[in-house]
């Protein structure tokens, strides 16, 4: 059981992280990966609602109608969503954060990885566990939304967390603030991650 | 239990939403007032920008209370005027009197309709004059705030804004800062049609009305100078005028004969 438990957790985060092995939530990785302090609230964001959409669903799993299912959980997804939402505009420092990330929180609701999970695992399994794999997901997912988001910002605004953190004489490369870079920066993510876990490299 | 069946489907669904419903219905009441301050801030943080009055990024660091303050230590006197350009209403200094960016969509359809309109001029100590502008971008509104010197011409500053414009490209009216600083010293010229260009290749003229449309955001750029030029022409009866009768005063207070000024 408790090995189990240890999968539920790990897996997402390192053999099936849903970016680099799955290839879900690219779109996103690609928008709100500019700025550190985006990525995390962003990351947080996916955190909450992947966790509590799993845990809501997997309640429900033996009550929803077979039939209606995905829109069932669509609803619940979008209530989580528009609730992270509402709650990110009320925080005075928040705020700002929400009005940067625009459109991307609301599509969480669009995000691969939260439908993903509920459908393959949550309905299947109980709440706890449930919960644990919308939380591993969403880790795993932030995690590489992190990583991406640290060299983004690093070497395109010579900050991070908006302190400067290269010197001044830094001239800021344009090209990695533009979304083709977060793209070659996942595809090396993924080149590292593979080169590490041989299990993942096809014959 | 059959979980299949078109009654049951019909019934949990129909709970299903109306819990939904209910949770965003009481977190959205819950939540409403604090929103409402961040925006109340945000659109102050934004008239305020365009002033002058702080750097924006100052602006931005400052929390609601400090920037409400802020605000009543700055503003002179605001009011509303009709299209005919005589003042039809007190929108009065206080902090509860601040009018959120909604406000500005009944107005741009009452521009557009000829009817009656109440547009806002905030006039800020030391003369200079902050009106909205409000348009249709690509994906939602575009807005902004234009400040003008007292001489009701010049621009002093701008800062715009968007609901929903593509980021990296629409949204560079608002996310980059090189795009408002160009309207800084450009001038709006009355009575001209368009009264201000904002379009492709437009510095290249040496207009002093002019400034380059974005590349890659044709719609954005478009919209904002309709909404540029619809909501100068709904204030032109006003202050333009000003304008005129500020360059008959300079006119005058001329002492050398020589001194042109166009």
């Amino acid at each position: 059981m408790a090995q189990k438990l240890k999968e539920t957790i790990l897996n997402p985060i390192l053999k099936g992280n849903p970016i680099t092995v799955l290839v879900l939530g690219i779109c996103s990785a690609l928008a709100v990966t500019v700025q550190l302090k985006g990525a995390l609230v962003m990351a947080l964001s996916v955190i909450v609602v992947t966790g509590l959409s799993s845990f809501v669903c997997s309640l429900l799993r033996n009550t929803i109608p077979n039939r209606v299912r995905i829109i069932v959980q669509l609803v619940v997804v979008a209530m989580m969503v528009i609730l992270v939402d509402q709650i990110l505009k009320a925080g005075e420092g928040t705020y700002a954060i929400d009005k940067q990330l625009s459109v991307y929180i609301g599509l969480i609701i669009t995000n691969c990885i939260v439908m993903g999970r509920i459908e393959a695992f949550a309905l299947g399994n109980k709440p706890i566990p449930s919960l644990l794999d919308g939380i591993a997901n969403g880790v795993g997912y932030g995690l590489i939304l992190v990583i991406v988001a640290f060299f983004r910002e690093l070497f395109g605004s010579g900050t991070l967390l908006g302190f400067q953190v290269l010197p001044a004489a830094y001239v800021p490369n344009n090209l990695v603030i533009l979304p083709p870079f977060a793209l070659i920066l996942i595809g090396c993510i993924i080149w590292v991650h593979r080169a590490i876990d041989k299990d993942l490299q096809e014959n | 239990m059959n979980t299949n069946n078109n009654v049951y489907t019909v019934i949990y669904t129909s709970i299903v939403v109306v819990i939904v419903a209910a949770v965003l219905a009481f977190v959205a009441a819950k939540l409403g007032p604090a929103q409402d301050a961040n925006a109340k801030a945000e659109t102050l943080r934004q008239m305020m920008s365009a002033a002058g009055i702080k750097p924006t990024e100052e602006l931005y660091a400052t929390g609601n209370a400090d920037i409400l303050q802020l605000y009543a230590d700055n503003i002179e006197e605001a009011y509303t005027i009709g299209l005919d350009g005589e003042k039809n209403g007190e929108l009065g200094t206080a902090k509860d009197n601040i009018q959120l960016v909604d406000k500005l969509k009944p107005q741009n359809k009452a521009i557009k309709a000829g009817g009656e309109a109440t547009l806002p001029v905030y006039i800020f100590k030391g003369g200079k004059v902050v009106i909205p502008v409000y348009g249709a971008g690509l994906w939602g509104p575009v807005w902004g705030y234009i400040a003008l010197e007292p001489d009701c011409r010049t621009i002093a500053g701008a800062y715009f804004d968007h609901e929903g414009e593509t980021p990296g490209l629409g949204a560079k009216i608002k996310d980059e800062p090189w795009f408002r600083e160009k309207f800084v010293g450009k001038t709006v010229e009355w009575g001209d049609t368009p009264a201000f260009r904002l379009e492709k290749n437009a510095e290249a003229t040496g207009a002093a009305n002019a400034v380059d449309a974005i590349s890659g955001a044709t719609m954005t750029s478009k919209g904002l100078n309709e909404a540029l030029n619809v909501w100068f022409k709904a204030y032109e009866k006003s202050l333009g005028i000003g304008a005129f009768f500020h360059m008959l005063e300079e006119h005058a207070s001329e002492t050398t004969p020589n001194a042109e000024e166009e």
